[in-house]
Protein backbone atom coordinates (compact mmCIF):
# COMPACT_ATOMS: atom_id res chain seq x y z
CA UNK A 1 0.00 0.00 0.00
CA UNK A 2 3.07 2.17 1.12
CA UNK A 3 4.28 1.81 -2.14
CA UNK A 4 1.19 1.99 -4.48
CA UNK A 5 0.57 5.46 -2.07
CA UNK A 6 4.65 6.69 -3.35
CA UNK A 7 4.52 5.89 -7.28
CA UNK A 8 1.35 7.55 -6.92
CA UNK A 9 2.68 10.20 -5.34
CA UNK A 10 5.41 10.08 -7.72
CA UNK A 11 3.10 10.16 -10.24
CA UNK A 12 1.26 13.32 -9.66
CA UNK A 13 4.51 14.96 -9.33
CA UNK A 14 4.76 14.16 -13.07
CA UNK A 15 1.33 15.55 -13.76
CA UNK A 16 3.22 18.50 -15.78
CA UNK A 17 4.43 15.88 -17.96
CA UNK A 18 1.01 14.02 -19.43
CA UNK A 19 1.21 14.31 -22.49
CA UNK A 20 -1.87 13.74 -25.27
CA UNK A 21 -0.59 10.63 -26.12
CA UNK A 22 -4.37 8.99 -25.30
CA UNK A 23 -5.34 8.08 -28.83
CA UNK A 24 -4.07 4.38 -28.74
CA UNK A 25 -6.74 2.26 -28.44
CA UNK A 26 -5.54 0.46 -25.18
CA UNK A 27 -5.72 3.33 -23.18
CA UNK A 28 -9.77 3.05 -23.77
CA UNK A 29 -10.44 2.47 -20.82
CA UNK A 30 -7.62 0.17 -19.32
CA UNK A 31 -5.01 3.21 -18.47
CA UNK A 32 -5.58 6.54 -16.32
CA UNK A 33 -4.13 9.35 -18.45
CA UNK A 34 -4.26 11.15 -15.23
CA UNK A 35 -2.11 8.90 -13.23
CA UNK A 36 1.52 9.19 -15.01
CA UNK A 37 4.03 6.84 -13.36
CA UNK A 38 7.98 6.81 -13.64
CA UNK A 39 9.38 2.98 -12.65
CA UNK A 40 13.07 1.97 -12.95
CA UNK A 41 14.14 -1.22 -12.63
CA UNK A 42 15.36 -4.21 -14.72
CA UNK A 43 14.29 -6.43 -17.55
CA UNK A 44 13.28 -9.96 -16.24
CA UNK A 45 10.87 -10.71 -20.07
CA UNK A 46 10.13 -9.56 -23.38
CA UNK A 47 7.42 -10.50 -25.33
CA UNK A 48 7.26 -9.72 -28.67
CA UNK A 49 3.78 -9.98 -29.73
CA UNK A 50 0.69 -8.55 -31.08
CA UNK A 51 -1.74 -7.07 -30.14
CA UNK A 52 0.73 -5.31 -27.99
CA UNK A 53 4.90 -6.14 -27.14
CA UNK A 54 5.52 -6.06 -23.66
CA UNK A 55 8.11 -6.12 -21.33
CA UNK A 56 8.03 -7.06 -17.72
CA UNK A 57 10.63 -6.07 -14.98
CA UNK A 58 11.26 -6.03 -11.63
CA UNK A 59 10.95 -2.29 -9.73
CA UNK A 60 11.95 -1.70 -5.79
CA UNK A 61 10.15 0.06 -4.15
CA UNK A 62 10.78 2.51 -1.59
CA UNK A 63 10.39 -0.02 0.89
CA UNK A 64 12.57 -2.68 -0.56
CA UNK A 65 10.23 -5.04 -1.59
CA UNK A 66 10.43 -6.11 -5.41
CA UNK A 67 7.43 -5.75 -7.73
CA UNK A 68 7.30 -7.30 -11.31
CA UNK A 69 5.93 -4.85 -13.37
CA UNK A 70 3.70 -5.70 -16.79
CA UNK A 71 4.49 -2.82 -19.32
CA UNK A 72 2.56 -2.29 -22.44
CA UNK A 73 4.01 -0.92 -25.53
CA UNK A 74 2.76 -0.29 -28.93
CA UNK A 75 1.78 -3.63 -31.48
CA UNK A 76 4.41 -5.60 -32.34
CA UNK A 77 4.07 -4.79 -36.00
CA UNK A 78 3.67 -0.91 -35.28
CA UNK A 79 7.25 -1.40 -33.72
CA UNK A 80 8.65 -3.16 -36.13
CA UNK A 81 7.86 -0.32 -39.01
CA UNK A 82 9.43 2.02 -36.23
CA UNK A 83 13.01 -0.19 -36.82
CA UNK A 84 12.60 -1.98 -33.67
CA UNK A 85 13.12 -5.32 -32.88
CA UNK A 86 13.13 -7.90 -30.16
CA UNK A 87 16.69 -7.43 -29.87
CA UNK A 88 16.81 -3.98 -29.14
CA UNK A 89 15.80 -4.77 -25.49
CA UNK A 90 17.96 -7.65 -23.41
CA UNK A 91 16.65 -9.39 -19.94
CA UNK A 92 18.86 -7.59 -17.21
CA UNK A 93 19.10 -4.49 -19.06
CA UNK A 94 17.99 -1.48 -16.59
CA UNK A 95 15.39 0.83 -17.67
CA UNK A 96 13.24 3.72 -16.49
CA UNK A 97 9.28 3.23 -17.89
CA UNK A 98 7.21 6.14 -18.14
CA UNK A 99 3.92 5.51 -18.82
CA UNK A 100 0.05 5.20 -17.08
CA UNK A 101 -1.26 2.85 -14.64
CA UNK A 102 -3.51 0.94 -15.11
CA UNK A 103 -7.23 1.71 -13.64
CA UNK A 104 -7.55 -1.49 -11.50
CA UNK A 105 -4.40 -0.45 -9.62
CA UNK A 106 -2.43 -4.08 -10.59
CA UNK A 107 1.19 -3.46 -11.22
CA UNK A 108 0.61 -2.59 -15.21
CA UNK A 109 1.75 0.19 -17.36
CA UNK A 110 1.02 1.81 -20.62
CA UNK A 111 4.28 2.96 -21.70
CA UNK A 112 4.96 6.00 -23.03
CA UNK A 113 8.73 5.72 -23.24
CA UNK A 114 11.32 3.54 -22.33
CA UNK A 115 14.86 4.67 -21.67
CA UNK A 116 18.10 3.03 -21.35
CA UNK A 117 20.80 3.54 -18.56
CA UNK A 118 22.85 5.98 -21.48
CA UNK A 119 19.75 8.18 -22.19
CA UNK A 120 18.84 5.96 -25.35
CA UNK A 121 14.69 5.36 -26.00
CA UNK A 122 13.87 1.65 -27.08
CA UNK A 123 9.85 1.40 -28.64
CA UNK A 124 9.15 4.95 -29.11
CA UNK A 125 10.37 7.38 -31.49
CA UNK A 126 12.38 5.57 -34.67
CA UNK A 127 14.98 3.33 -34.85
CA UNK A 128 17.09 4.33 -38.01
CA UNK B 1 35.38 15.65 -75.24
CA UNK B 2 33.16 13.74 -76.51
CA UNK B 3 33.58 10.95 -74.02
CA UNK B 4 33.25 13.57 -71.12
CA UNK B 5 29.39 14.71 -72.69
CA UNK B 6 28.89 10.60 -72.68
CA UNK B 7 30.14 10.58 -68.93
CA UNK B 8 28.32 13.47 -67.79
CA UNK B 9 24.98 12.50 -69.34
CA UNK B 10 25.48 9.28 -67.74
CA UNK B 11 26.16 10.53 -64.29
CA UNK B 12 23.40 13.28 -64.52
CA UNK B 13 20.99 10.29 -65.38
CA UNK B 14 22.56 7.91 -62.56
CA UNK B 15 23.00 10.01 -59.62
CA UNK B 16 19.65 11.29 -59.44
CA UNK B 17 18.68 7.81 -58.83
CA UNK B 18 21.33 7.00 -56.39
CA UNK B 19 20.52 10.05 -54.59
CA UNK B 20 16.54 9.24 -54.25
CA UNK B 21 17.67 5.62 -53.11
CA UNK B 22 19.75 6.58 -50.39
CA UNK B 23 16.75 8.86 -49.09
CA UNK B 24 14.77 6.24 -48.48
CA UNK B 25 17.62 3.85 -47.61
CA UNK B 26 17.59 3.22 -43.99
CA UNK B 27 14.41 5.11 -43.51
CA UNK B 28 11.98 3.44 -41.34
CA UNK B 29 8.31 2.49 -42.85
CA UNK B 30 7.19 5.01 -40.66
CA UNK B 31 9.15 7.93 -41.14
CA UNK B 32 8.46 7.34 -45.24
CA UNK B 33 4.58 7.26 -44.45
CA UNK B 34 4.75 10.25 -42.60
CA UNK B 35 6.48 11.77 -45.54
CA UNK B 36 3.56 11.42 -47.54
CA UNK B 37 1.61 10.00 -50.18
CA UNK B 38 3.74 9.11 -53.20
CA UNK B 39 2.90 11.08 -56.30
CA UNK B 40 2.49 10.19 -59.81
CA UNK B 41 0.15 8.55 -62.05
CA UNK B 42 -2.59 6.24 -61.65
CA UNK B 43 -0.74 2.05 -62.59
CA UNK B 44 -3.34 0.43 -64.38
CA UNK B 45 -3.76 -3.38 -65.89
CA UNK B 46 -3.25 -4.23 -69.55
CA UNK B 47 -6.56 -4.00 -70.39
CA UNK B 48 -7.01 -0.20 -68.46
CA UNK B 49 -8.79 -0.96 -65.29
CA UNK B 50 -6.74 0.54 -62.24
CA UNK B 51 -4.26 -1.59 -60.66
CA UNK B 52 -4.53 -1.52 -57.32
CA UNK B 53 -2.01 -4.80 -56.49
CA UNK B 54 1.01 -2.35 -56.14
CA UNK B 55 0.93 -1.74 -52.56
CA UNK B 56 -0.78 -1.82 -48.95
CA UNK B 57 -2.97 0.92 -47.94
CA UNK B 58 -3.68 2.62 -44.94
CA UNK B 59 -6.51 5.01 -43.53
CA UNK B 60 -9.87 4.95 -45.90
CA UNK B 61 -12.53 4.67 -42.93
CA UNK B 62 -13.04 5.45 -39.59
CA UNK B 63 -11.07 4.45 -35.52
CA UNK B 64 -12.21 6.55 -33.62
CA UNK B 65 -15.29 9.06 -34.54
CA UNK B 66 -16.94 8.37 -37.71
CA UNK B 67 -18.37 11.75 -37.91
CA UNK B 68 -15.74 13.85 -37.73
CA UNK B 69 -13.56 11.58 -39.50
CA UNK B 70 -15.96 11.00 -41.95
CA UNK B 71 -15.68 14.57 -42.95
CA UNK B 72 -19.11 15.00 -41.27
CA UNK B 73 -20.06 17.65 -38.33
CA UNK B 74 -20.47 16.32 -34.83
CA UNK B 75 -24.14 15.06 -34.57
CA UNK B 76 -24.90 15.18 -38.21
CA UNK B 77 -25.25 10.65 -37.81
CA UNK B 78 -26.46 10.69 -34.61
CA UNK B 79 -29.24 12.95 -35.32
CA UNK B 80 -30.13 10.06 -37.90
CA UNK B 81 -30.24 7.68 -34.94
CA UNK B 82 -34.25 6.13 -34.49
CA UNK B 83 -34.93 5.62 -30.86
CA UNK B 84 -34.14 1.57 -30.58
CA UNK B 85 -30.55 2.31 -32.34
CA UNK B 86 -30.22 5.59 -29.97
CA UNK B 87 -30.80 3.83 -26.96
CA UNK B 88 -28.51 0.85 -28.06
CA UNK B 89 -25.34 3.81 -28.35
CA UNK B 90 -26.32 5.12 -24.89
CA UNK B 91 -25.36 1.59 -23.29
CA UNK B 92 -22.20 1.16 -25.36
CA UNK B 93 -18.36 2.47 -23.55
CA UNK B 94 -15.29 1.94 -24.99
CA UNK B 95 -14.37 -1.17 -23.10
CA UNK B 96 -17.26 -3.35 -24.47
CA UNK B 97 -15.76 -2.84 -28.20
CA UNK B 98 -15.92 -5.89 -30.25
CA UNK B 99 -12.13 -5.97 -31.61
CA UNK B 100 -10.76 -5.12 -28.07
CA UNK B 101 -11.79 -8.86 -27.75
CA UNK B 102 -10.51 -9.72 -31.24
CA UNK B 103 -13.23 -10.04 -33.17
CA UNK B 104 -13.66 -7.74 -36.93
CA UNK B 105 -13.92 -4.30 -36.98
CA UNK B 106 -16.64 -4.27 -39.41
CA UNK B 107 -17.05 -2.37 -42.55
CA UNK B 108 -16.08 0.73 -43.07
CA UNK B 109 -13.70 0.67 -39.83
CA UNK B 110 -10.00 0.37 -40.36
CA UNK B 111 -7.25 0.27 -38.09
CA UNK B 112 -3.69 1.82 -38.01
CA UNK B 113 -2.23 -1.51 -39.88
CA UNK B 114 -2.62 -1.85 -43.48
CA UNK B 115 -4.59 -3.83 -46.07
CA UNK B 116 -4.23 -5.09 -49.35
CA UNK B 117 -6.38 -5.64 -52.16
CA UNK B 118 -6.37 -8.64 -54.58
CA UNK B 119 -7.32 -9.15 -57.51
CA UNK B 120 -8.04 -12.87 -58.81
CA UNK B 121 -8.83 -13.45 -62.36
CA UNK B 122 -9.45 -16.57 -64.69
CA UNK B 123 -7.77 -16.19 -68.34
CA UNK B 124 -11.18 -14.85 -69.49
CA UNK B 125 -12.36 -12.16 -66.32
CA UNK B 126 -12.35 -10.74 -62.75
CA UNK B 127 -13.44 -13.30 -60.53
CA UNK B 128 -13.32 -12.00 -56.61
CA UNK B 129 -11.14 -9.25 -55.21
CA UNK B 130 -9.88 -9.87 -51.73
CA UNK B 131 -8.88 -7.31 -49.43
CA UNK B 132 -6.23 -9.05 -46.83
CA UNK B 133 -6.29 -7.33 -43.62
CA UNK B 134 -2.80 -7.28 -41.38
CA UNK B 135 -5.32 -6.20 -38.31
CA UNK B 136 -7.31 -6.12 -36.30
CA UNK B 137 -8.09 -8.67 -36.56
CA UNK B 138 -6.16 -10.78 -39.26
CA UNK B 139 -8.88 -11.47 -41.69
CA UNK B 140 -9.65 -10.83 -45.29
CA UNK B 141 -13.23 -9.89 -47.20
CA UNK B 142 -14.12 -11.49 -50.24
CA UNK B 143 -15.73 -9.50 -53.44
CA UNK B 144 -17.11 -11.26 -55.71
CA UNK B 145 -16.35 -9.92 -59.30
CA UNK B 146 -18.16 -12.08 -61.89
CA UNK B 147 -21.43 -10.17 -61.95
CA UNK B 148 -23.50 -12.66 -59.75
CA UNK B 149 -26.32 -10.89 -57.78
CA UNK B 150 -27.01 -11.09 -53.76
CA UNK B 151 -28.99 -14.17 -52.61
CA UNK B 152 -32.31 -13.59 -51.90
CA UNK B 153 -31.58 -15.05 -48.24
CA UNK B 154 -28.47 -14.93 -45.94
CA UNK B 155 -27.25 -15.73 -42.82
CA UNK B 156 -25.85 -12.75 -41.41
CA UNK B 157 -22.01 -12.55 -41.21
CA UNK B 158 -19.71 -9.83 -39.52
CA UNK B 159 -18.40 -9.03 -43.36
CA UNK B 160 -22.13 -10.02 -45.21
CA UNK B 161 -21.98 -10.59 -48.85
CA UNK B 162 -19.84 -7.76 -51.34
CA UNK B 163 -20.11 -8.13 -55.05
CA UNK B 164 -17.96 -5.79 -57.10
CA UNK B 165 -17.61 -3.55 -60.35
CA UNK B 166 -16.01 -1.14 -62.09
CA UNK B 167 -17.14 2.68 -62.80
CA UNK B 168 -14.56 3.81 -64.67
CA UNK B 169 -11.49 4.34 -61.70
CA UNK B 170 -13.86 3.25 -59.32
CA UNK B 171 -14.06 -0.14 -57.46
CA UNK B 172 -17.84 0.04 -56.29
CA UNK B 173 -18.41 -2.50 -53.34
CA UNK B 174 -21.88 -3.54 -52.37
CA UNK B 175 -22.95 -5.14 -49.05
CA UNK B 176 -25.67 -6.46 -47.58
CA UNK B 177 -26.35 -9.81 -45.23
CA UNK B 178 -24.04 -8.04 -42.37
CA UNK B 179 -24.56 -9.07 -38.79
CA UNK B 180 -25.54 -6.42 -36.14
CA UNK B 181 -22.26 -6.60 -33.86
CA UNK B 182 -19.60 -4.37 -35.32
CA UNK B 183 -18.95 -0.66 -34.57
CA UNK B 184 -18.49 2.00 -36.36
CA UNK B 185 -15.69 3.75 -33.85
CA UNK B 186 -15.02 4.09 -30.97
CA UNK B 187 -18.15 5.46 -29.77
CA UNK B 188 -20.17 2.94 -30.78
CA UNK B 189 -22.29 3.60 -33.28
CA UNK B 190 -24.44 0.94 -33.89
CA UNK B 191 -25.93 -0.87 -37.16
CA UNK B 192 -28.87 -3.73 -37.60
CA UNK B 193 -28.96 -6.78 -40.16
CA UNK B 194 -30.90 -4.87 -42.42
CA UNK B 195 -28.03 -2.69 -43.09
CA UNK B 196 -26.91 -2.17 -46.67
CA UNK B 197 -23.13 -0.64 -47.60
CA UNK B 198 -22.21 0.73 -51.33
CA UNK B 199 -18.24 1.47 -51.14
CA UNK B 200 -16.96 3.74 -53.94
CA UNK B 201 -12.93 3.72 -53.99
CA UNK B 202 -11.99 5.65 -56.31
CA UNK B 203 -8.23 5.87 -57.00
CA UNK B 204 -7.48 9.61 -57.39
CA UNK B 205 -3.37 9.15 -58.15
CA UNK B 206 -0.19 6.57 -57.19
CA UNK B 207 -0.27 7.12 -53.69
CA UNK B 208 -4.17 8.18 -52.49
CA UNK B 209 -7.67 6.65 -52.50
CA UNK B 210 -10.74 8.25 -51.69
CA UNK B 211 -13.30 5.60 -50.03
CA UNK B 212 -16.66 7.36 -50.51
CA UNK B 213 -19.25 5.29 -48.03
CA UNK B 214 -23.05 5.23 -48.33
CA UNK B 215 -25.50 3.17 -45.60
CA UNK B 216 -28.97 2.77 -45.88
CA UNK B 217 -30.31 0.92 -42.17
CA UNK B 218 -33.53 1.49 -41.97
CA UNK B 219 -33.43 -0.78 -38.74
CA UNK B 220 -31.47 1.92 -36.55
CA UNK B 221 -31.29 4.90 -39.18
CA UNK B 222 -33.92 7.35 -40.16
CA UNK B 223 -32.96 8.08 -43.89
CA UNK B 224 -28.92 6.96 -45.90
CA UNK B 225 -26.13 8.72 -44.99
CA UNK B 226 -22.38 9.38 -46.73
CA UNK B 227 -18.46 9.52 -45.27
CA UNK B 228 -15.85 9.89 -47.02
CA UNK B 229 -12.76 8.91 -46.45
CA UNK B 230 -8.92 9.00 -47.69
CA UNK B 231 -6.99 6.25 -47.84
CA UNK B 232 -2.77 6.32 -48.83
CA UNK B 233 -0.58 4.01 -50.18
CA UNK B 234 2.15 2.31 -48.27
CA UNK B 235 5.90 3.54 -49.38
CA UNK B 236 8.07 0.74 -51.31
CA UNK B 237 9.10 -2.20 -48.85
CA UNK B 238 5.83 -1.63 -46.84
CA UNK B 239 4.58 -5.24 -46.76
CA UNK B 240 1.41 -7.15 -44.21
CA UNK B 241 3.19 -8.15 -41.48
CA UNK B 242 1.83 -11.14 -39.11
CA UNK B 243 -0.44 -9.78 -36.36
CA UNK B 244 -2.64 -12.78 -34.52
CA UNK B 245 -4.38 -10.88 -32.18
CA UNK B 246 -5.34 -13.60 -29.51
CA UNK B 247 -1.74 -14.73 -29.54
CA UNK B 248 -1.04 -12.38 -26.65
CA UNK B 249 -4.52 -10.27 -26.19
CA UNK B 250 -4.83 -8.89 -22.36
CA UNK B 251 -7.07 -6.47 -23.14
CA UNK B 252 -9.42 -5.32 -19.80
CA UNK B 253 -8.62 -8.80 -18.26
CA UNK B 254 -6.29 -7.22 -15.26
CA UNK B 255 -6.58 -3.51 -15.99
CA UNK B 256 -10.23 -2.87 -15.66
CA UNK B 257 -12.45 -4.07 -12.60
CA UNK B 258 -15.06 -6.26 -13.08
CA UNK B 259 -13.83 -7.14 -16.84
CA UNK B 260 -13.58 -10.10 -16.74
CA UNK B 261 -16.30 -11.22 -14.81
CA UNK B 262 -18.43 -9.28 -17.27
CA UNK B 263 -17.29 -11.15 -20.57
CA UNK B 264 -15.76 -14.45 -19.48
CA UNK B 265 -18.65 -15.24 -17.58
CA UNK B 266 -20.18 -18.38 -19.69
CA UNK B 267 -23.51 -17.54 -21.01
Amino acid sequence: MRTKLAILLAGWSLLWLAPAAVGHHAIGGEYDPNKPVTLKGTVTRIEWTNPHARIYFDVAGPDGKVVNWNVELAARSALARQGWTQRSLNVGDTVTVEGILARSGVSMVNARSVVLPDGKKVFSGENQ
Amino acid sequence: MRKLVLVSAIAALVVPLVVQQASTQGQTIAAQRRAGPQQGPIPRLPDGTVDLGDGVWTGGGPINDIETEGGLKKGEIEALLLPSAKAILATRDVTQEPHNRCLPMGIPRVTPFPYRFVQNYTHRRPTHMFILQEGNIHSYRQIFMDGRKHPPELDPTWYGHSIGSWEKDTLVIDTVGYNDQSWFDRRGFPHTEQMHTIERWTRLDKGRMEHRFTLDDPGAYSKPWTVRFMATLGPPGDELMEYICTENNQYGVFTIPGWADKFNRPN
